[in-house]
């Protein structure tokens, strides 16, 4: 039990001590009583300035002792004799560093006053202070903290995080087959590191916060000095610095709690675990959030057509690319209205169906007791059913659950007559189709939306899905990401910034950056040097 | 006579005028228009509207005038002209106008749907559901209501592709001999069409909230010239598809020329095209929700926001009194009427006033020196 060894250094005053601690936490007000103790005639004897101090160190310590890797160590230097006293927590430090890296020089070399550890220990951030508040803060960031008996006012704290890091591995939510396989860990210092190697210039700012009264996060926000909106990085920075909540596990309680309408089913900060995707939005000139903890960097402000465009589409041609940028954004229309059309065409408007085709859906449909909006319905809640199983369950037993999923209860339902095939084919295609989406996030929301596009094809056949196609569109209309509109190149309509929107042009085209962003230095490059045209055989 | 001003961030780009204004014309007018004109001038009536597409061009060019002059919407110019009290007091008139005016293309569209796809469509509701939508645009401010018109106009611009299957199946020798009708004819048809093109008139209420009005004004003389084209040559091609006698059967010639676009997987193309008209209605009412309401709070110096509920409630209320074809026609034709004489007549008055408004008080600053 080496946290109870403090005793030692005073054993003498403990009696004396104990009662007046058992006060100060009856009365609340330690400060105040800690100052006062002199008042009493009979302890005036007291006001000896080591026992106040002692009085306050007792103060911080009385919360940490209840916990058990609390240590505090009292050791002696062999050649001069003094003695000081380690404080750290054992959870938090890396015992290694302590006993190869701190103790064996403050033991062994000649030691005498505090201001020798800058000398003695090698470590590279050693710091010493006398503001006993920030104490507890730097022992629960990792640090040593080293007193010596001779200089009670005198803090010294030493480095020594333990640093339980996961190895770097590749990205899982945006695989690509080209490009850098690295993808963000759940360290800040990691994940910094990785931004900062891709884009070594001076003007990349890190600015940090600590958010959350229990989880004190710390959370970087970067952006090019030289580029970026001095407005966008203000409005970050206020809206983190008015951040109200008590624990900040991950990013996304970031995107929540800072996107502008938090009441709408679309993510308003894009998130990315790819380093490489970082960077390249830094360079364009937009905000990263670097959150503690968290393996997603977020990126504000973004735009719709960014959730739709993949990191890769930058490493293949632009022709590849535009073409299937187009493939995704049609996979998406595709998946939101393709059920709620063959509610509405079967409901209400089988003469829009060509003889031909009628024949196929009939003979389908049948033997189906159950009007279309019902089998639809079905269908795609048995679909959202199997992929939220799958992601709850361990990946082995979650292709199981696929199988028996795709494969026996869709065959069964249309042997069954519950559903037909036709619309079978439809719901797996649309199911199919909204994972082009590069970004997960992005996915669910497109899964929700088929929902109130099913419930107005029912009601009004047609006019109703375009009814709610214009609500759809209204909110994303209104809707906001740091205040530039989310829509933007759609609307308001920027020409110059379709070039990487729907479509993605070859680089030389790209000598400005997004017009939305309100660059500082809107040029990337020089956009003459880079259309200087050369005539044939030259 | 302090005006309150827009600030810059809840203005519109220039070019975004051109959207406003076509999206504002092309609403209801286009499904049934060559009918009308095609009674007074027969198969002459598409030089009729490249007459009232001339017309307009001027018009248009006044209202920037009246705007430059007076520096905002109509309401200043009236108060410029008739001081504050009676200012406001003319410009009453116009909060029923533009009231009228969404009643009238809510209860067409209805219609539509009534006669083509839903005959049991509950007019209350749908009108219910329709404004709430409105409701939630107009609340997003003038850049949403704009925004709805950019789409209401790109969005569903392939459906003019669409006429090319007319195109197939007409005849252009229908359009011959040019030029059999009196001047007078000619003009008739020109007035008959005004339902069809009013909508630019409301520039003279949306004038303060355009960034850089005067760059706005070429693209408000194209938006012009763009909906007379599509007219025009949607009045061509009309014409050459159906028979002279035939044309004056078909209510809404229009939708009647969907009926022949074929595709593999499409059969009836009409109703593709009335659930796309939604998104073609939509700015209109908004638009001319939004101008009721901004009239509202200029004039009443009430909330925006309590005059839009006002509106609504009052088109709700009135919607379900117009349950005929004949009171639906009759309010089109007044809409008609009003607006032609609100655009031809009231405007170049308006505009004459103004100038010689101006003369005026420079003259007496003049002599004040």
């Amino acid at each position: 039990m080496l946290s109870s060894l403090f005793l030692i250094h005073s054993a003498k005053w403990a009696s004396f001590l104990l009662p007046s601690i058992h006060k100060i936490s009856k009365t609340g007000n330690n400060k105040f009583n800690a100052e006062n103790d002199g008042d009493f005639p009979m302890k005036r004897w007291l006001k000896n300035k080591r026992i106040k101090e002692d009085v306050k160190h007792k103060e911080w310590e009385q919360s940490f002792i209840k916990s058990k890797d609390f240590k505090k160590i009292f050791y002696y230097n062999q050649k001069t004799n003094i003695r000081f006293c380690l404080t750290f927590m054992a959870t938090l430090v890396d015992e290694n560093i302590i006993q190869d890296g701190i103790l064996p020089n403050l033991l062994e070399d000649e030691f005498r006053e505090i201001e020798d550890i800058k000398q003695l220990v090698p470590v590279a951030d050693v710091q010493i202070c006398d503001d006993p508040s920030l104490i507890e803060q730097k022992l629960m960031n990792g640090y040593v903290m080293l007193t010596v008996e001779t200089e009670m006012k005198h803090f010294g704290f030493i480095a020594a995080q333990k640093e339980i890091v996961r190895g770097i591995s590749q990205p899982e939510v945006e695989f690509s087959v080209i490009g850098p396989k690295e993808a963000f860990v759940e360290s800040l210092g990691q994940n910094l590191n990785l931004i900062r190697k891709r884009l070594p210039v001076k003007e990349l700012i890190i600015e940090e916060f600590t958010l959350g009264s229990l989880s004190k996060t710390s959370i970087a926000m970067m952006y090019m000095e030289n580029i970026t909106n001095e407005d966008n990085v203000n409005t970050v920075r206020q809206r983190l610095t008015n951040v109200k909540f008590d624990a900040i596990t991950d990013s996304s309680y970031i995107v929540q709690l800072i996107s502008d309408n938090s009441n709408s089913p679309f993510p308003q900060l894009l998130d990315t675990e790819r380093p490489d995707r970082v960077a390249g939005i830094l360079a364009e000139g937009k905000i990263a959030i670097v959150v503690d903890g968290s393996p997603h960097v977020l990126i504000t402000p973004t735009t719709l057509v960014e959730f739709f465009s993949s990191f890769e589409d930058y490493f293949l041609n632009w022709l590849l690319s535009s073409f299937f940028r187009l493939i995704r954004l049609f996979a998406v229309a595709f998946s939101i209205l393709v059920t709620p059309i063959y509610v509405a065409t079967l409901s209400y408007h089988y003469e829009l169906i060509p003889k031909d085709l009628m024949n196929t859906l009939i003979t389908s449909r049948r033997e189906i007791p159950l009007p279309p909006i019902l089998e639809a319905l079905f269908l795609e809640l048995t679909i959202e059913l199997l992929r939220e199983a799958g992601a709850r369950l361990p990946t082995k037993v979650g292709q199981t659950i696929g199988i028996v999923g795709g494969i026996v209860i869709g065959t069964a339902s249309v042997e069954a007559g519950l559903t037909s095939n036709v619309l079978l084919i439809i719901v797996a295609l649309a199911a199919l189709a909204s994972f082009t989406t590069p970004v997960y996030r992005m996915g669910n929301t497109i899964r929700l939306l088929r929902f109130p596009f099913l419930f107005f094809a029912e009601l009004w056949g047609l006019l109703g899905i375009v009814f709610c196609f214009c609500i759809l569109l209204t909110h994303l209309i209104r809707l906001t990401s740091l205040g530039r509109p989310f829509l933007e190149p759609l609307y308001p309509p920027r020409v110059t910034d379709m070039k990487d929107a729907l479509i993605r042009l070859p680089f030389e085209k790209q000598s400005k950056r997004p017009l939305y962003l309100r660059t500082k230095n809107p040029f990337r490059f020089s956009k003459k040097k880079a259309e200087e045209k050369q005539d044939i055989d030259e | 006579m302090k005006e309150q001003t827009v600030p810059d961030r809840l203005k519109i780009s220039p070019f975004l005028v051109f959207y406003l204004i076509m999206s504002m014309q092309i609403g209801i007018g286009v499904l049934g228009y060559q009918r009308i004109i095609a009674m007074d001038a027969g198969y002459d009536a598409w030089i009729s509207i490249l007459f009232i597409g001339v017309g307009i061009h001027v018009i248009v060019w006044m209202m920037y005038k009246i705007g430059e002059t007076v520096n905002g919407d109509i309401v200043t110019a009236h108060k410029y002209l008739a001081g504050s009290f009676f200012g406001k007091a003319l410009s009453v008139i116009f909060i029923g106008y533009f009231i009228l005016y969404s009643l009238t293309v809510i209860r067409t569209f209805i219609e539509v749907i009534q006669v083509w796809m839903f005959p049991e469509l509950s007019t209350f509701w749908f009108t219910f559901g329709f404004l709430l939508l409105c409701v939630y645009i107009i609340f997003g401010g003038f850049r949403t209501v704009v925004g709805t018109a950019f789409f209401g106009v790109v969005l569903p611009a392939y459906l003019l592709f669409t006429f090319g299957w007319a195109v197939k199946f007409s005849n252009l020798s229908n359009l011959l001999p040019i030029w059999d009708h009196t001047i007078k004819e000619l003009l008739t048809a020109s007035y008959h069409t005004s339902l069809t093109f009013i909508g630019f008139e409301i520039i003279l209420f949306c004038y303060p909230f355009i960034k850089e009005p005067k760059k706005s004004q070429k693209w408000a003389h194209l938006a012009v010239l763009t909906t007379t084209l599509i007219y025009t040559v949607l009045a061509i091609i009309t014409f050459s598809y159906f028979a002279e006698d035939q044309l004056q059967k078909q209510i809404w010639a229009t939708l009647t020329m969907w009926k022949i676009v074929e595709m593999p997987f499409v059969e009836r193309f009409e109703y593709i095209g009335i659930a796309n008209w939604n998104l073609i209605i939509l700015p209109n009412v908004c638009i001319s929700i939004w101008i009721a309401s901004r009239l509202i709070k200029r004039i009443f110096n009430i909330r925006q926001k309590i005059g839009v509920f006002f509106i609504v409630g009052a088109v709700l209320i009135l919607i379900n009194f117009l349950n005929t074809r004949e009171k639906i026609n009759t309010l089109n034709d007044y809409i008609g009427k009003m607006g032609f004489a609100f655009t031809f007549i009231y405007i170049p008055l308006l505009f004459a006033a103004v100038k010689i408004a101006k003369k005026f008080m420079q003259k007496r600053k003049v002599k004040k020196q």
